[in-house]
């Protein structure tokens, strides 16, 4: 159908041009040039930051995944944060004591980042589903305590380098190579970047083809119907949550086993935390559909790298005005979404009263 | 149409004629020549069931839909609004049943809220609201804090908000039905109050008690129209409910029985709670058989829904619920749905529609675990999609495409995809709760005709209906429900419109064993 | 409803995205404030002196931790000792500074980007950028590094790279032994702003110089945060925390709480005549409101300016700095700071416990 092509195409580029509007006077307002701006913003990336960017968009894209399962049956998971800062630790701790031989070691890693994500999630699952906790207040107050419980597991338990503290580096045995499209001093797409692709597709498998997917998507769109028509909510929300906690787990092992990637251990400087919140927003960007999600995550991923070429290029912005832009993009494509979505909907009637005059109705009441 | 604006009655000033109001949504007409002739100075009841095109019709008056024929007169002139601020300008007011309060606000800002320009803020605001609530008995404080009002006071605040705009002309929509009785006696006595100053009420409800004791003039709505007038002081409760629910009964249906003798659903001691441990449904024992239709007649809000959906097991109630034969206590919502029952819920854009989704994504609803909607654990969408042309085809779904979002369809066909929905994986029981409410007449046929082949193919049906043509039409038998307990059977084919109305009000004293003195006999009055 | 959760959810996304911002925005807001205060002895206030050296010198890139210049503490000294170093060596330089939360392949691409273009050295501020300079220093083995408290986390050493540390220990046990012979109450207290081995190091050593003063001295220790590193920039905090202490009887108290300090030189404003606090990093003293400055006793200094320009200097003679140096009490990298003159009458007794650990007393680096 053609406006269902229109809309998707329309709102986001509406959005983008309005955030470029918006952004650029900022930079105006701020006293820089917005079209040097622009021009270090948006020129090709050297090698070695294209592949930052995919290797950035692939952990966005795991965590705009992680919100958006939540988001799809109108759970909002806004401790995607914690969940992967702990899920995080739990597998550098258990990667690093090198437990079991090279591959064998990072599968069970991941098994068990996902297991600690979904444990994380779990809590305000239950604490919804047997109390009416609000999962936003539960989630956010649990991202607070995961910063809180690895630091003390770290500054208790963690290996000592110099004033700081870590979990033991990572053998060089559990360390994937990666995938060097370019010159070795290029760096590499990380091997676990995969887990984007693989996470990504059977997102898109579950929810649309499969009859948990359908009882999810109904339990969003509609929870009174989904009750009706026989889903028992209460478990959605705790398997929904402990999912997206599962995905939420993976954000961060591309990096952590990742041998181009500086620190292989978690600590407080080498663990990169604010991705849940940058999820969230890309969840929200690509309207919770895997592709969407995907396009975001490059696009957000392409910002804050590029952001870190202004410095260099004399523009005299604070590279954070990416946020500003990020910010801006996530608004207006909310309300572009929004306008676009009454066309349709407006579209959508016009064709169905033309297609019962067509059928020449002539079952109007008579008094 | 065009009759011409009535000359102004003993006190003109205030009076209110709608002459001719027609408004149609897509596919339905919610009012069709809405013919009502308010008085001035006088409380001006407006009842009939819910979806009988009552509260378009109140927000055409309010302003918030315009019609898209006929005329409303206010004190002699035609007006034309094209918002509420419209409507207030010449003096309509109009209190929601859902209170639109502020609670951390006290009564005199709530009051001057968005009318700051009449009166200020301040003082003069003050004893304004002061003057108002004197004159009319309202015993409001204006610095109370609206969170320690209790309901008859907010809603007197909401009356006050109204007054204090210079309202002339009251639309009160179901003020009593959140009021528990003394609050309904204080209110009655601030409208009487309200009416002497000249005031103009229009009071809509539903229960014929409060109307009969506080209307001087009755107008009932059914199926979007008015169907007639009363008077209250010679009007009874029952003239009153056969009017809104249809007096003219239809010959009875000559079709041959099809009821067999096999119990398909059979109910025993099923009560259920509310919060408060309150009776929402008491000792029901009911039985419906393989080919039977059962009709449950009552008036809205009597656990009819309750029943449903206990029978559904989306409320948990206590009791036996036998289908064919098995005890289906402990099978949950879906489980019950797998073994066959079919559902048609009231309320189909709550309950029975996934709105932003495409039609064929509808017809997998509630039947996500049956063929041919899936093969194992996926959906298969092929068979889905065929299946729902199929439907589409059958049940007359008037849509441009099966990838059509619901929303998008008008009530009576999203209606008959929910029908044909149900119908399809050979259901033994529907339960269909008011099915053709809000929906056209040529669907409504449709849908009658659907659920009488079914029935002719062994369905057994439970049927809750508040129109009395669809219940003694398509009905074998009739139970009657009313506070939460099934009061009376009735064999549609002999029974008399008095008998269901004095039934479903309590007149009855068989079978009822509370409140038996403070009704009054409906059958002495009758006729 | 579903309209509603969305725009909740939207500004909710919005709201910790500005949030992220606004954060930006205070610390730089402060940068120009301090800047203009601060710089007494710095020639012009906002504009960095790498805006206008054109020297023919060592072009020396600063690479600043989250802040920036204008922290009055950590960045602001590392920019002392640059600004030293282009007066003195006709130096040309850049800085960069981190955006909060930036993943640690921003730090290596602002490091690369300065090597680059040929800056050398180029000095990491702070122990976050230990990591990156590791990642990077081999790819350019001609050009030198140095990270401020930094370390080699792993076991290449890099011939390139220089790690310079510091005995805050030492610092601390000479206020903490001024703080003993100060208080009338035989009562003091500590205030650390994140309970890290970092921060234990100067509670160790006040709490052994005060002890080394009066063996029975009650010493009062609190931690603003457990392991959130927003215990470094929360003046209500540490306030709070400074307040219960005076409350409870102490007289003098110290903090090392970078940013949160503020709020313990206000409570001991509030607290009246006879309350003491002691500064921590740079001379406090100098950048403190004018109502503050009586009730500040003294700072523990750390002279990270000395670290940065012996770096600098060291390129200049041809004798890089490499691999770990300390800079302690006998090398001048730690002291305390006299301004106010409020321990002029003690100095003699400060020196003396100075040449003791000059002389090899050794202090303890944990409590």
């Amino acid at each position: 159908m053609m406006p269902k092509l229109v809309s998707g195409v329309l709102a986001p580029v509406m959005a983008l041009l309005a955030a470029i509007v918006i952004t650029s006077g900022v930079v105006v307002f701020v006293g820089a040039s917005p079209v040097d701006f622009w021009e270090v913003m948006l020129s090709w990336p050297s090698n070695r930051n294209v592949l930052t960017v995919l290797n950035q968009a692939s952990m966005i894209f795991l965590s705009g995944t992680a919100a958006a399962i939540g988001f799809r049956m109108n759970l909002f998971n806004i401790g995607v944060e914690g969940q992967y800062r702990v899920a995080s630790y739990v597998a550098a701790v258990f990667a690093g004591g090198a437990f079991l031989p090279g591959a064998l070691n990072i599968v069970a890693s991941i098994v068990l980042a996902m297991l600690a994500g979904a444990a994380w999630a779990a809590i305000p699952a239950v604490l919804k589903v047997t109390r009416g906790v609000s999962e936003v207040i539960s989630t956010i107050m649990l991202n607070a305590i995961a910063v809180f419980l690895t630091g003390y597991l770290l500054s208790n338990y963690g290996e000592k380098a110099a004033d700081t503290r870590r979990t033991t580096p990572l053998e060089d045995s559990t360390m994937l190579g990666g995938f060097k499209l370019f010159e070795d001093k290029d760096g590499a797409v990380w091997t676990l970047s995969l887990l984007a692709v693989v996470v990504g597709f059977l997102f898109w498998f579950i929810i649309n083809r499969t009859r948990f997917g359908f009882d999810l998507r109904a339990t969003g769109m509609n929870e009174s119907a989904a009750v009706a028509s026989g889903v028992s909510v209460k478990r959605m929300v705790v398997t929904a949550m402990m999912l997206s906690g599962a995905v939420a787990g993976l954000i961060w092992l591309p990096n952590l086993f990742a041998e181009t990637a500086s620190g292989n251990y978690f600590s407080s400087s080498v663990f990169q935390s604010g991705l849940g919140f940058t999820g969230i927003a890309v969840a929200l960007l690509g309207r919770n559909n895997p592709v969407g999600i995907a396009l975001g995550s490059l696009l957000f991923a392409f910002l804050g790298v590029q952001s870190t070429q202004l410095e260099f290029a004399g523009v005299d912005v604070s590279n954070d005005v990416v946020l500003v832009t990020q910010g801006v993009i996530v608004l207006t494509i909310v309300i572009a979404y929004e306008v676009v979505g009454r066309w349709r909907a407006a579209a959508d009637q016009r064709a169905v009263r033309a297609a019962l005059d067509a059928n020449a109705n002539k079952q109007e009441v008579a008094a | 149409m065009a009759t011409a604006p009535q000359g102004s009655t003993a006190d003109g000033g205030n009076s209110v004629s709608v002459q001719g109001i027609t408004k149609r949504f897509p596919g339905v007409v919610a009012n069709h020549d809405v013919d009502i002739t308010i008085r001035g100075g006088t409380v001006h009841a407006l009842i009939g069931e819910n979806g009988a095109g009552k509260s378009t019709l109140m927000k055409i008056l309010y302003g918030v839909q315009k019609p898209d024929e006929g005329t409303i007169t206010v004190a002699g002139q035609q007006v034309s609004f094209s918002s509420p601020t419209d409507a207030i300008k010449v003096g309509i007011g109009m209190v929601f049943q859902h209170f639109m309060l502020a609670d951390n606000l006290t009564v005199l800002e709530n009051v001057v809220l968005g009318a700051e320009k009449l009166h200020g803020i301040g003082d003069k605001a003050r004893a304004e609201i002061v003057r108002i609530s004197d004159a009319y008995g309202f015993d409001l404080d204006p610095d109370d804090l609206v969170e320690r009002l209790g309901v008859g006071q907010r809603q007197r605040v909401e009356i006050l908000k109204v007054l204090f705009r210079g309202a002339k002309i009251i639309i009160l929509d179901e003020p009593t039905a959140v009021l528990v009785p003394q609050e309904v006696d204080a209110l009655f006595a601030n409208l009487r109050e309200l009416r002497a100053s000249g005031h103009t009420i229009l009071f809509i409800s539903h229960k014929l008690d409060e109307v009969l004791a506080i209307a001087d003039d009755i107008t009932v709505m059914r199926r979007g129209t008015t169907v007639g007038e009363a008077d209250p002081k010679t009007a009874t409760k029952l003239e009153l409910a056969e009017l809104m629910v249809g007096s003219e009964l239809p010959s009875p249906e000559t079709e041959e029985s099809t009821v067999t003798d096999v119990v398909l659903l059979e109910l025993s001691d099923v009560s259920l709670l509310d919060d408060r441990g309150r009776h929402l449904l008491r000792d029901i024992d009911l039985t419906i058989h393989k080919g039977e239709v059962l009709g449950i007649a009552g008036v809205e809000g009597n656990g009819q829904a309750e029943l449903v959906e206990t029978i559904m097991a989306m409320r948990k109630g206590t009791g036996t619920v036998r289908l064919a034969g098995n005890d289906i206590a402990k099978a949950n919502t879906r489980e019950r749905r797998e073994l066959g029952i079919g559902f048609v819920p009231e309320d189909r854009h709550r309950h029975g529609l996934l709105l932003d989704a495409p039609l064929w994504e509808n017809r997998v609803l509630g039947h996500q675990t049956r063929e041919p909607n899936i093969t194992g654990p996926l959906i298969n969408r092929r068979d889905a999609r065929k299946d729902t042309q199929r439907i589409i085809d059958a049940y007359d779904v008037r849509t441009p495409s099966m990838d059509t979002h619901a929303r998008a369809l008008s009530g009576g066909n999203q209606q008959k995809l929910i029908v044909g929905r149900e119908m399809s994986g050979d259901p033994v029981l529907l339960i269909a709760a008011h099915p053709t409410r809000g929906v056209d007449v040529g669907a409504q046929a449709a849908i009658w005709d659907h659920i009488k082949r079914a029935r002719r193919e062994g369905l057994a049906v439970l049927l809750i209906s508040a129109d009395l043509d669809e219940l003694i039409g398509l009905s074998d038998r009739i139970e009657v429900i009313l506070r939460g307990r099934l009061v009376g059977e009735f064999d549609p084919r002999t029974v008399t419109p008095q008998d269901l109305g004095s039934a479903m009000t309590g007149g009855q004293d068989a079978e009822t064993k509370d409140e038996t003195t403070s009704t009054s006999n409906g059958e002495g009055a009758a006729s | 409803m579903r309209r509603l959760t969305k725009i909740a959810a939207t500004s909710a996304v919005l709201a910790l995205a500005f949030a992220g911002c606004s954060k930006q925005d205070d610390s730089s807001e402060g940068t120009d404030a301090s800047a203009s205060e601060s710089t007494s002895e710095t020639a012009d206030s906002g504009a960095s002196v790498c805006e206008s050296a054109d020297g023919d010198g060592p072009k020396v890139g600063l690479a600043y931790d989250v802040g920036g210049r204008g922290d009055q503490s950590f960045n602001d000294s590392a920019y002392a000792g640059l600004e030293k170093a282009v007066d003195e060596f006709d130096a040309t330089c850049f800085e960069g500074e981190a955006a909060d939360g930036e993943p640690e392949s921003a730090r290596e691409e602002r490091l690369r980007g300065m090597a680059d273009q040929g800056y050398n050295p180029i000095v990491g501020v702070g122990f976050a950028y230990s990591e990156a300079v590791n990642a990077v220093a081999p790819d350019y083995p001609d050009i030198n590094f140095g990270v401020i408290d930094g370390f080699d986390p792993d076991d290449e050493a890099n011939d390139n790279v220089a790690y310079l540390g510091f005995a805050e220990n030492e610092g601390s046990y000479l206020v903490g032994a001024a703080a003993a012979l100060k208080t009338q109450t035989d009562h003091i207290g500590f205030v650390g702003g994140v309970n890290s081995d970092l921060i234990k190091k100067f509670e160790a050593g006040y709490v052994a110089g005060a002890k080394a003063v009066n063996k029975d001295i009650k010493v009062d220790i609190t931690y603003i945060e457990e392991s959130d590193l927003a215990g470094f920039a929360d003046p209500a905090g540490g306030k709070a925390a400074a307040s219960a202490m005076y409350d409870k009887g102490a007289d003098i108290v110290y903090h090392a709480s970078g940013g949160s300090g503020a709020g313990v030189f206000e409570a001991a404003t509030e607290a009246g005549d006879g309350m003491w606090a002691i500064g921590v990093d740079s001379d406090q003293y100098l950048t403190a409101p004018a109502e503050q400055q009586p009730h500040i006793l003294t700072s523990m200094l750390k002279r990270v300016d000395v670290a940065t320009y012996d770096m600098i200097k060291s390129i200049v003679d041809g004798k890089p700095v490499v691999s770990y140096v300390t800079y302690d009490l006998a090398s001048d990298g730690v002291g305390y700071a006299t301004s106010g003159g409020f321990v002029d009458d003690i100095s003699g007794d400060l020196d003396g416990y100075a040449d003791e650990i000059k002389g090899g007393l050794e202090v303890p680096v944990a409590p």
